[in-house]
């Protein structure tokens, strides 16, 4: 049996790799990757927790996150495809039209 | 986890014949192929190397091995190197949770003088026998779509780009299908495990009360079958959707740029997926091992005969595979795309509504 | 003993595939190798008794998300725009903060100590668990969650469209 904790370790260095892609990227689909590291962080703390107390609840909310990832995904890659066709470019830095 | 010695050594008997037969299918099918089309279109097909043509694949495969290899000087090298391999990793996985045999009783042995097998062992011929079985094959399954995705890019081509993104596209497609059309089997048979579907189809329907026939799931679920064979064509890319290796237009598609052994790899990874398509819809729908009016017992005889009425029924849905190839022209793309789409998924959404009748009934 | 083994290579297996992904310059690369940390994530799963999540991690995740991620990287071309490099104040700055972040992550949870023992009976979290507490006890957000995943794809449609100006008349 692996205790809970090593999980949580593991959770957290995603989770943190995932805020240094998101920090220091340019690129808008690697940001975007990176973000679905740490949602992938988060649903593994959430298994981890789940195994330990037996809760069913733990599970269900992961297939939820999954699902509402999914959505996210298509959506936020349909507004990428749509940044590139107006700007020509996906580096989140360029789109600056509402900066002061 | 509370394993022994013999539970290993089984496991490893049981990959390894998996793996033969595995490993061995492509040279059996490139000249079952040959030969077939050649009878379906009215001439000879190989015939001079070895009796009627049978060490043809020998032939095959000294030239795959015997050419050069050659890589294209702006392609990934590390990509056009690993996809090849991406393509076989599910090929030669997802045929682990299929059931192949009847579980039989290892009798108790002596050999040189050691008790093996004490009061008898189940032997159960499925290499890993996990709860969650059928998902497993369609996770793996979908992990395919990397190897030919990755082969069209990697080789810095438009025709293999165009192959690899046609592909992609076709295959992910009739996932949807191939998973909901599934779920009517999964609902009859009330577990995701392969061993549970077959058990279900080892019964008999009485038609007029005197004429048995066996509770196959093809017959009640037609609709199912249909809708998840055509679904395995396609997600197998065999005609009449063949279009990411389609000749004549896009040269060979996603694999144009490869020779040799990468591209055998590709020819390898499509005929594995071919045989574990049929052996899953033999297992899903036509009863599996199992053997019409006949009850097989528990014993090494029992698993021969049901390892070959498994192997027989593969081989028919095999050689359907290779007729079906040689018979319908291919679709055109936009047609593909609406038929799996605006045909197939609202099909296999009305299957799931009927067999749920028929089940609340009591008729499955 | 073997599930220790097991945990730690694949738990290397992620963390190296996952620096892959922020550190690569070909974001194709990047997707790829986070393909690879999403499937040894599935194994982490498989290790947490909850072998359904593990598959629907690969089918959900790495079999279609991830597709969707390479489409639109090779059909927009991503992999030959050289990406401008980040200034070196926003790369320090980012390094150090998640740096620190994952240092004060880590000192809590070992600070937390050895969290309590495991309960010793098996984890019932087969299809047919998850499958009652979906349809009973969660329904309204799984019905919610569906009508949400309709707006996705109306959304992803409409604004993948090209500019479709709104009075266009017939001729």
């Amino acid at each position: 049996m692996i205790p809970t904790h090593y999980f949580l370790i593991l959770s957290a260095i995603l989770f943190s790799i995932g805020v240094c892609g998101v920090l220091t990227r340019r690129n808008g689909i690697t940001i975007f990757m990176s973000i679905e590291l740490m949602v992938n962080a988060v649903n593994l703390t959430f298994l981890a927790y789940a195994r330990q107390n037996h809760s069913l609840h733990g599970l269900v909310f992961v297939f939820f996150i999954m699902a509402i990832a999914a959505a996210e995904a298509a959506v936020g890659l349909a507004i990428f495809i749509s940044l590139h066709r107006h700007r020509e470019t996906i580096d989140v830095d360029e789109a600056n039209l509402m900066h002061w | 986890m509370a394993f022994d010695l013999t539970d290993i050594i089984l496991t490893f008997v049981k990959i390894g014949i998996i793996l033969g037969v595995m490993l061995n299918v492509t040279p059996i099918m490139v000249i079952i192929e040959r030969r077939a089309s050649a009878l379906i279109q009215d001439r000879m097909g190989p015939n001079r190397v070895g009796p009627g043509g049978l060490m043809q694949p020998f032939a095959d495969a000294l030239k795959f091995v015997l050419k050069e290899d050659i890589i294209p000087a702006k392609a990934h090298k590390a990509l056009y190197t690993l996809a090849p391999m991406f393509g076989l990793i599910p090929a030669l996985t997802t045929i682990a949770v299929v059931p192949w045999g009847r579980p039989f009783v290892i009798p108790e042995m002596t050999i040189f003088g050691r008790r093996l097998f004490e009061g008898g062992r189940l032997f159960e011929p499925i290499v890993a026998d996990v709860n969650i079985g059928l998902l497993l094959i369609f996770a793996l399954a979908s992990l395919s779509v990397y190897g030919i995705t990755t082969a069209g890019w990697a080789s810095n081509s438009k025709y293999s780009l165009f192959g690899g993104i046609r592909a992609s596209a076709q295959m992910i497609s009739y996932e949807l299908a191939l998973t909901l059309s599934a779920v009517g089997v999964l609902m009859a048979a009330g577990s995701l495990r392969l061993v549970d579907v077959v058990a279900r189809q080892s019964g008999h329907f009485l038609l007029f009360n005197t004429i048995q026939i066996p509770a196959w799931n093809f017959l009640p679920m037609f609709l199912g079958f249909v809708i998840f064979t055509v679904s395995a064509f396609a997600e197998t890319n065999r005609l009449p959707f063949d279009f990411p290796e389609a000749e004549a237009e896009l040269v060979a598609g996603y694999h144009t740029e490869y020779s040799s052994m990468k591209f055998a790899m590709f020819f390898m990874s499509e005929y594995m997926a071919m045989m574990t398509m049929s052996a899953l819809i033999v297992t899903l729908f036509f009863g599996g091992w199992d053997i019409p009016w006949y009850n097989e017992p528990p014993t090494f005889f029992g698993f021969l005969l049901s390892a070959f009425a498994f192997l027989a029924k593969v081989g028919f849905m095999m050689f359907v595979f290779v007729w079906v190839r040689w018979t319908i022209p291919r679709l055109k793309y936009d047609e593909l795309m609406r038929i799996g789409w605006k045909v197939f998924l609202p099909l296999a959404v009305v299957n799931v509504v009927v067999v749920a009748l028929l089940i609340t009934m009591g008729w499955v | 003993m073997f599930e220790l083994i097991i945990f730690f290579f694949f738990a290397v297996v992620t963390i190296v595939f996952a620096l892959m992904v922020i550190l690569h310059r070909n974001p194709v690369v990047g997707a790829l190798s986070l393909v690879a940390s999403f499937f040894a994530l599935a194994v982490m799963y498989i290790l947490l008794e909850a072998p359904f999540m593990a598959a629907l991690q690969v089918i959900v995740y790495a079999g279609a998300i991830m597709v969707l991620f390479l489409f639109v990287i090779m059909l927009l071309n991503l992999q030959h725009q050289a990406e401008p490099p980040t200034r070196p104040v926003q790369q320090f700055l980012g390094f150090f903060l998640s740096i620190a972040f994952c240092l004060t992550l880590l000192f809590y949870i070992v600070k937390a100590g050895t969290i309590a023992a495991l309960p010793s009976t098996p984890f019932v979290s087969d299809a047919r668990a998850i499958g009652y507490a979906l349809f009973e006890k969660y329904i309204f957000p799984f019905e919610m969650v569906s009508i949400l995943l309709l707006a996705a794809i109306v959304g992803a449609i409409v604004l993948s469209q090209r500019g479709v100006s709104l009075d266009r008349r017939p001729d």
